[in-house]
């Protein structure tokens, strides 16, 4: 699944609609800019979507949106910012997509406030692999029949509708990742490497988007502890939890499993919520609960989930056994781990303290040296020097 | 095995021996891979404190930390593993040996042999305890009379040594997950987990205080004591802390007139 | 007599010693029993939520909570090659790769915000723009009839300083490109041929005076106070032709603030100025032309 998702990613994006230089004709459109706007301005800039040849702001959206400081507070009282940083923008897959593609109801300018964007609507470019328009659609259709979505639901079950996530929710704005494996696996463009694209394939930065797009997905497109934040949204929140009868504070358990720390300290290679949650090789947006027997931890898989062949697969089936999101306050659930820990808790106290409260007392008793409330008979005439004095 | 001298001059002083070079070696062996491990392990336990980041990339990070903890952690258990032999050979040749040598080799005999070892305690132990509680809770003026190992140093001994056993294998069993879970079910790694973490917190909270306050922190030792350096012991400390021991070594070698009162 | 002070130094060390081991049997007891969850930052803040307020909280005051701990939050994107720090915002889709420095030398902001501008709804975000790089002042105030012009100079966001050329000014990096962490604010050269702001560190100190202790104010007088430090607000603030116009002569003097030819022929090319004609035809509500509001919204 994962792989039927790249190829629509990869293949639209590079073979999409003709991007013979498209970079020209942006940086044309934006010292035109002022002709488009006097088109729309006189009410003719009703666009066909696939007019031109692709350019991330045909519409020169970045006249104003190019400013940093472009904002307001919402009336629901949150900060919206819409200033665009164009060299992060174009350092993703959209750098190919126009504004309108995704704001589609921005019909002139200046403009009313937008709407919010849907992720589903077909965007001007073709997706390769097939001939249809490109869009997010099928994953959003898997998004809603999995365990995060409501396809699946009974209109009575769904409790909370406002609790199950949108596209963004997750998704920020996608940001390549690229690898350069010229010489050893190392992070960023092979320059070496993509010379050797740009032996044929010249126009345009044609070899630059295959190349980041195509290395960027051979790996996570995000780091382990970020993947792990974004979960945190929701499912780190108590209240959430308890909403949806889920289980504590999985988040917390999470970062005090080694797997955890490791994604605290940077590793991209420990797994993080997607790698056990989403059965190996499947789309991630696929996630199902625990109880349905195609997920990845229900207790049937969980074994084949650890011992996917990137992670533990030298263990045992009995590797399902351990349990990762231990709550050690919770003695019903977790019995072992919390008399274990209480158990070590109290031998430490014991411990310590007993000898806290010695040395205090030989420090005090240092102090004075020589006073006891009873004095055995040949020690009372007995001329004593501190210690101290003798040193 | 060098004969060491139970009293050696310098400078007009009496020192009193203690430590062979060899259970010194074993000291430093053991002090510096402890350390190892513990600078190398807590910024794990402790991940989210501030300074437990800089402390780890200090060494090496995720990708370099975890193998110098491993490395040193199997030097500490070879050095356990040495120990065990290294006790267990004394004990037979100086005291299964002399039963031999006595044609006294009887398992009682063994046995009581075994429980007069030094590092076990024992009897007097106990009663050093209340002793120490009489002079603490000014009960008493006299500080109790210690032989050679008193019951601090013995808590001191044990607590490694029970330690590593658990820790160590916990560790491994960690290190080799994926083939562990062959043999024991999953949830076994959880119980290594906590083993393995805590016994160390234990660990450390203890040496850090208890030990270094009798070898550090202490009035009379700051800022370190050198035995574990030299081997031998002052005059001074052999009458505050192992006065019975001073008394019975003075005796043996002649010296009963000189004996000093820990009172002095 | 050295004696003595051994002894002393022996006795003060025990002493100290033993504030050590009580410490420690402090110290140890988080240690051991230490809670084994982590707090997220939601728990926590609703924890204070109910410490602060008690029971049924009001929105206003969740959002007030919930902006306290929110303060300054970074969100970070590690791309292998390169790590994007920038303002965390909630729900926003774009990366805006920057982080929003406050201005902490802007009497007005201590009130009304960074983003103060809302009753224009059609450009209000065009003028919060200003705000990030303009003070409150170039267009709020203007100079008195009997006063001398005006100059205009950048001042650093963090220190209030002056500043020459703030970066990004005259930059073509894209990353730097409108970073100024400056604003342009007006002033006057004073007798001894110094410049000043006309709301310098002695205004600032006023009004972190005035906050600190308008407690004490009855009513009346909060009226009256508010009245009179606003007093040289100009009700019909500058707008957007008095800079942005092909005339010789904007308001703001571009070349001497040091925006270079590129930038200041952006500012007052067709293209902007013709948008701004726009605009003004049919956008520019009444609010700018004489202290109205705009017409859907309400008077104050």
């Amino acid at each position: 699944m994962l792989g039927m998702i790249m190829n629509i990613d990869i293949n639209n994006s590079l073979y999409g609609v003709c991007p013979k230089g498209w970079r020209n004709v942006a940086s044309a459109c934006i010292s035109g800019g002022l002709l488009y706007m006097l088109l729309m301005f006189c009410g003719l800039g009703l666009f066909s979507s696939n007019s031109i040849a692709a350019a991330a702001d045909e519409l020169n959206c970045v006249l104003c949106h190019k400013y940093r400081g472009l904002s307001r507070i919402d009336e629901k009282g949150d900060f919206r910012l819409f200033y665009i940083n164009q060299g992060l923008f174009n350092k993703g897959p959209h750098k190919r997509i126009q504004c309108k593609d995704c704001h589609t109801d921005i019909d002139k300018i200046p403009h009313d406030p937008a709407k919010d964007v849907d992720c589903t609507v077909q965007c001007h470019l073709t997706e390769p692999s097939g001939e249809e328009k490109f869009t997010h659609k099928p994953v959003a259709e898997v998004l809603a029949k999995s365990v995060h979505g409501t396809a699946n639901m009974d209109e009575e079950e769904i409790e909370y509708p406002e609790d199950y996530p949108y596209c963004t929710d997750c998704h920020d704005q996608p940001l390549y990742r690229p690898l350069s494996f010229f010489k050893g696996q190392a992070a960023g463009v092979s320059e070496r490497g993509l010379s050797r694209c740009k032996t044929c394939h010249q126009t345009g930065d044609f070899a630059e988007d295959f190349y980041n797009h195509v290395t960027s997905r051979l790996q996570k497109m995000r780091v382990s502890a970020e993947i792990v934040n974004l979960c945190a949204k929701c499912h780190g929140d108590g209240k959430f939890q308890e909403r949806h009868g889920l289980q504590g504070n999985v988040v917390a358990s999470y970062w005090e499993t080694f797997h955890g720390k490791a994604a605290y300290f940077g590793s991209d290679a420990t797994p993080d919520c997607i790698d056990c949650h989403v059965v190996y090789g499947e789309n991630v947006h696929s996630i199902a609960g625990k109880d349905s027997r195609t997920s990845a931890t229900h207790e049937a898989n969980v074994a084949a989930t650890c011992r996917a062949s990137e992670c533990h697969a030298n263990a045992g089936e009995q590797i399902a056994g351990y349990q990762v999101h231990t709550d050690y306050d919770d003695p019903d659930k977790y019995p072992m781990q919390h008399y274990m820990l209480k158990f070590f808790k109290y031998l430490m106290a014991g411990v310590m303290y007993f000898f806290v409260t010695i040395i205090f007392l030989e420090l005090l008793r240092r102090l004075f040296p020589n006073f006891s409330f009873f004095k055995p008979r040949k020690e009372i005439r007995q001329t004593t020097i501190s210690t101290a004095g003798n040193e | 095995m060098q004969r060491y001298p139970k009293i050696v001059r310098r400078n007009g002083k009496r020192y009193f021996f203690r430590f062979s070079l060899v259970q010194r070696m074993q000291h430093i062996i053991l002090f510096t891979t402890v350390i190892t491990l513990a600078l190398t392990g807590f910024p794990l336990r402790y991940y989210n404190q501030p300074w437990a980041k800089p402390l780890y990339e200090f060494f090496g990070g995720i990708d370099i930390a975890p193998w110098i903890h491993r490395i040193t952690g199997l030097i500490l258990l070879a050095l356990f593993l040495f120990h065990t032999g290294y006790w267990i050979y004394l004990f037979f040749k100086n005291r299964v040996g002399r039963l031999i040598r006595e044609k006294a080799l009887t398992v009682g005999n063994v046995i009581k042999e075994f429980f007069s070892m030094e590092m076990i305690p024992n009897k007097k132990d106990f009663y050093d305890l209340i002793d120490m509680f009489k002079y603490l809770l000014f009960f008493s003026s006299r500080r109790p009379h210690y032989d050679r190992i008193s019951w601090k140093e013995k808590f001191d001994y044990f607590a490694p040594y029970w330690g590593i056993p658990i820790l160590g294998p916990a560790g491994v069993a960690l290190w080799f997950r994926d083939e562990i879970t062959q043999y024991v079910p999953g949830i076994a790694l959880n119980a290594f987990y906590i083993m393995h973490t805590d016994e160390a917190l234990l660990a450390a909270i203890f040496l850090f205080f208890v030990h270094w306050y009798n070898v550090h922190y202490s009035p009379e030792k700051f800022p370190m004591a050198t035995v574990f350096l030299t081997g031998y012991l002052s005059e001074e400390e052999m009458i505050h802390e192992h006065y019975d021991e001073y008394e019975r070594i003075m005796k043996e070698e002649g010296l009963e007139l000189e004996i000093i009162s820990q009172n002095h | 007599m050295l004696d003595a002070l051994k002894a002393i130094i022996r006795t003060l060390y025990i002493i100290a010693l033993m504030g050590f081991t009580l410490w420690y049997g402090y110290f140890l007891y988080p240690v051991i029993f230490g809670t084994t969850e982590v707090e997220t930052e939601e728990d926590f803040a609703s924890q204070e939520i109910e410490a602060f307020f008690g029971e049924g909280t009001t929105e206003e005051e969740k959002e007030f909570m919930k902006s306290l701990k929110q303060q300054q939050r970074i969100s970070t994107t590690d791309l292998g090659y390169m790590v994007i720090e920038e303002q965390y915002v909630k729900g926003h889709f774009h990366h805006v790769g920057m982080k929003v420095e406050t201005d902490d030398n802007s009497i007005c902001t201590r009130c009304h915000g960074a983003v103060p501008h809302d009753k224009a709804k059609t450009i209000r975000a065009f003028l919060n723009m200003h705000a990030f790089y303009m003070a409150c002042e170039t267009c709020h105030v203007r100079p008195e009839d009997d006063e001398q012009e005006w100059e205009f100079r950048w001042y650093d966001k963090a220190t209030g300083k002056v500043v020459a050329n703030p970066p990004g000014l005259n930059t073509l990096d894209e990353s730097m490109y409108g970073n100024y962490s400056a604003k342009i604010s007006p002033g006057g050269i004073k007798q001894d041929g110094s410049f000043k702001f006309i709301n310098g560190p002695k205004e600032l100190a006023f009004v972190e005076r005035y906050l600190k202790e308008e407690g004490r104010l009855d009513d009346t007088q909060k009226s009256k106070m508010k009245k009179v430090i606003h007093r040289n607000v100009n009700e019909d603030p500058l707008i957007c032709d008095g800079c942005h116009t092909i005339s010789d002569e904007p308001y703001l003097p571009f070349t001497l603030l040091g925006y270079p030819q590129r930038r200041l022929h952006e500012l007052t090319s067709t293209e902007v100025v013709g948008m701004i004609n726009k605009y003004q035809e049919f956008y520019i509500p009444n609010l700018l032309r004489g202290g109205g509001v705009d017409k859907d919204v309400e008077t104050e």
